[in-house]
């Protein structure tokens, strides 16, 4: 009796992982086909849609932009904050939950909320320029993201050795750099991870925030899957996944996956 | 630590979210209160109105209904991965979370391949002579709401698998060397003590089914708005932008009452 | 004038709770001076004053007469060996005990030649490149001492830098951690709540309660001269009573009985103490004075003794005889008080 429950779990269990991987492996394979509109199974076989995407100019700079968009924008988030987790796990001040609530109220505000406020407050009625409203936009979306991690990774640091660092020699500073960073290094790295890849790939908030030639990738992505239905969506799928497999690979070899399901 | 340096630290982050989220909220969605009308007057016309009511019942439907598909398909499923150990445990844990770091676009396009008029399933079930005409599939609220399931079903994998790998191996022995098979056990044990991260996940995948904008635009269509892509077409679309502001506000309501139900709810479990 | 000092130092958290109130303390050069009381009773805060964690809200430390009270902690140039060794996890154990040297601009060669020497005499050397997390309890607890001391540290400072180690670890530290500090002749302050550990290193020690120091003095003369009872029942002393004095040495108990003792107090009344194993325990007694009758009630085996728990018309009385002497309990004894073990206080 036991055993056929084991194997009905295991069947049940194999379906979902069948359900979750079997639409992203025929993304894989439409990749590859000859035919101008998408078809499943594939004819012929052809890397033509890759060079197709690489050639496209939309896609490039939208690629450009939403790269650097993450480097400034988690940056950003880092730069704010670490020293903000840093004060909130160092400390007892009985403020300090609810301070970090508000850090993390970003949350409670759909995505396409944000856009919305951000593109009505800053670009019509102060008209900042777009791309302003989409750095911030970004960066409060992704700093929850990084006071989570880092903030889990501080409640693991022994801050004891910062206070030997200081009386040895070091003023706060320094032992900052010296000592707590050195040891909170994973946590910096998983956040920073995290933080790019939201940026990157988030949709609401740059849903609003586009203009004339100012477009992050997923935006023209779903622009362009609007309008035309043809392997390159597919291809730069493919792409999407690889660099993710890549960066998987990556954390897993210097700090284990588990850093990443929090 | 000394106050000035606590302050250093924590005040730039406060003022960037006071200044580019509290602030530009509070100006975009006052004008939505009164003027010339009754306070909530846009809100009772919101309510009032059979589209928006129609909008708003099936993004909360689609919200509950997801939910409930990603608990019964995760929580079996969450169970098999938090039993396993080393390297296969973390194949599948690796095969969970890939989606999740995966852009929401593609996870969207991968049914519109699989929905379309064209698609696998139609080409497939013609090929069987199920069907003599393609089937609507895509553009309906079915394929919203799988597209929401195939999108939040590994964030509640990876929470249940979190909470239940915290249940400790030797409860369920101890319930075996009491007579408990092994559902039995799973029901009286293992489903109690994984309560928490079913809410926990429960609540992150229906806060994220209603405020979803790519999937329901990519899959749904025009006649199938959500609340998220109601925003959009009154904002861009009809420059209504205080229609807009009342959707907005509506959804961080609701965002925060399904969160505060959780947590009181949560409570009183704890009380047990 | 002495070497360090603290004057009537005031420590409150929160502007109302007070942890130290008034505590003074004077150190002469070279010695190890221990702080000893149990938890809460303010020795970790004093420490900690001393190191420039906490700034008092009164009073002063001085140091070779300077005052040092304001100065922030990165400048003081004091050694600090926590319970927790606090080892930087990052570095290696020669990169841990160079880490001080480094931060004064030393030459390279200069660093390599302090920190080796220091390896060597804390018997470290070959760890140099080893991680702390590759280390044992033992070994991690020589690194710390051995970074806290290379900087050739004015005061060397203690937190309970024993209490994670297993007893017989212990017991061979603390004889290293005396050994080094003579030979370096350096200052140190040592806290702890084990009497023991702290009675066998110390020059002196300072038995703390509540924020203060109850006394001040040898470890032999604390043991031998208790001056109040907190201070006598940490040192060992279980049995006390009160006693009226009716002439030079004499005393009255609280039952009537005589009760001589060897000193003169000066005080009308006060506190009788002895400890368990100063009684002298018989089946019948022919003295009237220095002896109490009592009851056996509970007999323990400690090995090379029975501990007896006596009723007594002065309250219950421990004692403490040798195992050839075995009295049953419900048995009537007479409990002698040698008047040169009586302490008053």
């Amino acid at each position: 009796m036991a055993a056929k429950r084991q194997l009905g779990l295991t069947a049940f269990s194999a379906a979902v992982f069948l359900f979750l991987a079997a639409p992203l492996a025929i993304i894989a394979v439409t990749s590859f086909g000859e035919a101008s509109t998408i078809r499943f199974p594939i004819q012929g076989f052809t890397f033509k849609w890759f060079g197709a995407v690489f050639a496209s100019r939309s896609f490039m700079s939208s690629l450009g932009l939403s790269l650097m968009l993450a480097v400034y924008a988690t940056l950003l988030a880092l730069a704010i904050g670490i020293p903000a987790s840093y004060a909130l796990g160092k400390t007892a001040f009985r403020h300090n939950t609810a301070l970090r609530s508000l850090f993390l109220s970003p949350i409670f505000v759909p995505g396409i909320v944000v856009g919305y406020a951000l593109f009505k407050f800053l670009v019509i009625e102060l008209r900042m320029p777009v791309l302003a409203g989409l750095l911030m936009g970004h960066f409060l979306v992704i700093l929850p993201y990084v006071i989570r991690v880092v903030g889990a990774s501080l409640e693991q640091f022994d801050f004891s050795i910062e206070e030997v660092a200081c009386s040895l020699g070091c003023n706060r500073a320094q032992a900052f750099v010296k000592v707590v960073l050195p040891n909170i290094g994973s946590g910096i790295v998983a956040a920073f991870m995290l933080a790019f890849l939201n940026s990157f790939n988030n949709i609401p908030v740059s849903m609003f925030l586009s203009g004339p030639g100012v477009s992050t990738f997923p935006r023209t992505l779903i622009s362009y899957i609007e309008y035309s239905y043809d392997p390159s969506v597919s291809a730069i799928s493919v792409l999407l996944m690889a660099v993710t497999v890549a960066l998987m690979y990556v954390v897993e070899k210097t700090l284990g996956i588990g850093s990443l399901a929090k | 630590m000394r106050r000035s340096l606590y302050v250093s630290l924590i005040a730039p982050g406060l003022l960037l979210l006071a200044a580019f989220l509290f602030y530009p909220l509070i100006v975009v969605l006052a004008p939505t209160f009164g003027s010339g009308g009754p306070f909530l007057g846009r809100y009772i016309a919101f309510f009032g109105d059979p589209y928006y009511l129609r909008v708003f019942a099936r993004t909360v439907r689609i919200g509950l209904v997801a939910t409930m598909v990603c608990v019964i398909l995760g929580l079996p499923t969450a169970y098999y991965i938090s039993r396993r150990s080393g390297r296969t445990k973390s194949i599948l844990m690796a095969v969970s979370i890939f989606p999740l770091l995966t852009n929401s676009v593609v996870r969207a396009f991968a049914w519109i391949i699989i929905l379309g008029r064209e698609g696998v399933v139609n080409s497939l079930l013609l090929a069987l002579k199920w069907i003599d005409r393609p089937l609507t599939l895509l553009y309906t609220e079915f394929s919203i709401l799988v597209g929401t399931v195939y999108l939040f079903l590994p964030l509640m994998l990876v929470t249940l698998v979190g909470s239940m790998d915290n249940i400790e191996e030797d409860v369920t022995e101890a319930a075996a060397s009491l007579g408990a098979s092994r559902f039995v056990a799973f029901m009286k044990v293992v489903f109690p003590l994984s309560l928490p991260g079913i809410l926990v996940g429960g609540v992150l995948v229906f806060t994220g089914a209603i405020t979803a904008y790519t999937t329901p635009t990519l899959l749904g269509g025009n006649r199938n708005m959500l609340l998220a892509t109601l925003i959009y077409q009154r904002a861009m679309s009809l420059s209504d932008w205080t229609g807009a502001g009342v959707i907005a506000l509506v959804m961080i309501l609701m965002t925060l009452a399904v969160v505060k139900g959780m947590q009181d709810f949560a409570k009183r479990l704890d009380r047990r | 004038m002495s070497y360090a000092s603290l004057e009537n130092i005031q420590v409150s958290y929160d502007g109302r709770t007070k942890v130290l109130e008034g505590l003074s303390l004077d150190i002469e050069r070279g010695e190890l001076v221990s702080l000893l009381g149990s938890s809460g009773c303010g020795k970790t805060t004093t420490l900690r004053v001393v190191a420039g964690f906490i700034e008092p809200m009164g009073g002063a430390f001085r140091l070779n007469g300077k005052d040092l009270t304001r100065t922030p902690v990165h400048r003081r140039n004091f050694g600090l060996v926590f319970q927790s060794y606090a080892l930087f996890p990052h570095l290696t154990v020669f990169d841990n005990v160079a880490f001080g040297l480094r931060l004064r601009k030393l030459s390279s060669g200069d660093i390599r030649k302090r920190v080796e020497a220091m390896l060597e005499i804390t018997d470290l050397s070959a760890f140099a490149g080893r991680y702390p997390k590759q280390m044992s309890g033992g070994q991690r607890q020589r690194v710390a001492l051995a970074r806290a001391l290379v900087i050739e540290p004015e005061l060397l400072l203690l937190d309970e830098p024993l209490s994670n180690l297993d007893a017989k670890l212990r017991l061979g530290m603390r004889v290293e951690i005396k050994r080094l500090q003579k030979r370096l002749g350096i200052t140190t302050i040592f806290v702890t709540h084990d009497q023991e550990e702290c009675f066998s290193i110390s020059d002196r020690v300072a038995i703390m309660n509540k924020g203060a120091i109850e006394q001040f003095d040898l470890p032999e003369a604390i043991y031998s001269h208790p001056v109040n009872e907190f201070v006598a029942r940490f040192v060992g002393f279980t049995n006390f009573f009160d006693l009226a004095k009716v002439g030079p040495g004499r005393f009255r108990d609280s039952h009537g009985g005589e009760i001589e003792v060897g000193v003169d107090p000066g005080a009308e009344s006060c506190v009788g103490a002895i400890r368990p194993e100063d009684i002298e325990l018989s089946g019948s007694s022919a003295e009237r004075r220095n002896v109490v009758p009592g009851i056996v009630e509970v007999r323990t085996f400690l090995g090379q003794s029975y501990q007896y728990e006596l009723s007594t018309n002065l309250g219950r009385l421990v004692a403490n005889a040798p195992k050839e002497q075995a009295f049953e309990p419900g048995t009537r004894v007479f409990a002698r008080f040698p008047s040169e073990r009586i302490v008053l206080c």
